[in-house]
């Protein structure tokens, strides 16, 4: 199952629009059990890690993290803000 | 005697940096022609020395390349409040800033890559994301950010400034022992640590420290009460533009810069 981010608009930035988007995402998707959750950014303008951060948390402690999968994409902005949010999640060594 | 009057105008506006000076004056000041004043002003521009700030009468020549950020730096450091803040520039709301970052994607024209905007947006807008998320319902008088872009001398320069607590008061309630503002400005800028404890958040500064660092087209500087820091490249020449007036700034002021091409 496909979202794509950019009817969320074009520039994603904030911690309370990344809850509100996520929010939305829920209602609205009805994935099969073993379903991915894949999330398309072409057409994004712009993404900030806090709006990122709360949209993958959310979907993946519904979803389970192996579910949700950010599709690949050129946009420096997603592919730096997942690296942030990869990095604050990781367990400590 | 060109190059003597062409430096006498360079001084003269040397001199007044931040407001810039007219040509009307320049005439009054120095005692030459206008028609001279006016030739001088042509290769200085075409040299670029100078740029032009303004339209018709209220045209204003300036030395190039110097970011122009005292009225910023004023509202955001008075100890009085500021009275009326002008909306062009001061976001009241989070929905305005959202909605002004969108600013950024104009800096295309100017030589700002298809490639680089995204980051430069992502980062500004999460430094004016931080001014409203550690400063709702606590602004010491006028809410908002001011936000202001200003291309000069081949850079794209953003400044984001606060009346708000500032960073110390933000990490002081998750981290009581931290010993003071520019040990604060250190960790928010360096350490995974929320000021909104419990809220799992503190990303937001890492990711603009990291994305201004990668890059050696960029810096950014920041200040805070008198603590002070810089990441970059470019991060010192931003931190030059923070550093006065040195009595403390309550708030916080940053300012990103990012070469143009």
């Amino acid at each position: 199952m496909k979202i794509q981010i950019k009817k969320f608009g074009t520039i994603l930035s904030s911690r309370p629009a990344g809850r509100e988007a996520a929010l939305v995402m829920k209602s609205t998707l009805r994935p099969g059990p073993r379903e991915k959750v894949e999330l398309d950014f072409s057409g994004v303008l712009a993404v900030g890690p806090s709006w990122l951060d709360e949209v993958l948390t959310s979907l993946q402690n519904d979803f389970g993290k192996e579910r949700v999968i950010c599709l690949p994409t050129d946009n420096l902005s997603v592919i730096e803000s997942l690296k942030i949010i990869d990095a604050t999640h990781r367990p400590s060594p | 005697m060109k190059t003597d009057t062409r430096r006498k105008i360079m001084a003269l506006i040397r001199s007044r940096c931040a407001e810039g000076v007219r040509p009307v004056e320049m005439v009054r000041h120095l005692g030459v022609t206008a028609q001279a004043v006016h030739y001088h002003l042509r290769a200085l521009l075409s040299s670029g020395k100078l740029e032009v700030v303004g339209r018709g009468p209220t045209t204003r020549y300036v030395v190039a390349g110097i970011p122009r950020f005292d009225a910023a730096i004023r509202w955001a450091t008075s100890a009085a409040p500021p009275g009326q803040s002008p909306s062009q520039w001061v976001c009241e709301s989070r929905d305005v800033f959202l909605g002004r970052l969108a600013r950024i994607s104009a800096l295309s024209k100017e030589g700002l890559s298809d490639r680089e905007i995204p980051l430069l947006i992502s980062a500004v807008g999460e430094i004016g994301n931080n001014c409203f998320d550690h400063n709702l319902g606590k602004w010491r008088d006028s809410p908002g950010c001011w936000f202001e872009i200003q291309v000069t001398g081949k850079k794209a320069w953003t400044l984001i400034a606060d009346r708000g607590q500032g960073i110390f008061r933000s990490i002081e309630r998750v981290l009581p022992k931290i010993v003071g503002e520019q040990e604060a400005l250190r960790v928010a800028f360096e350490q995974v640590i929320s000021g909104r404890a419990p809220e799992n958040r503190g990303n937001g500064l890492k990711f603009v420290r990291g994305t201004l660092s990668l890059y050696p087209q960029c810096g950014i500087a920041c200040r805070s009460g008198q603590g002070l820091v810089d990441y970059g490249p470019l991060g010192p020449e931003c931190r030059s533009y923070l550093e006065k007036p040195t009595t403390p700034w309550p708030g916080t002021v940053t300012l990103v810069v990012w070469s143009l091409k």
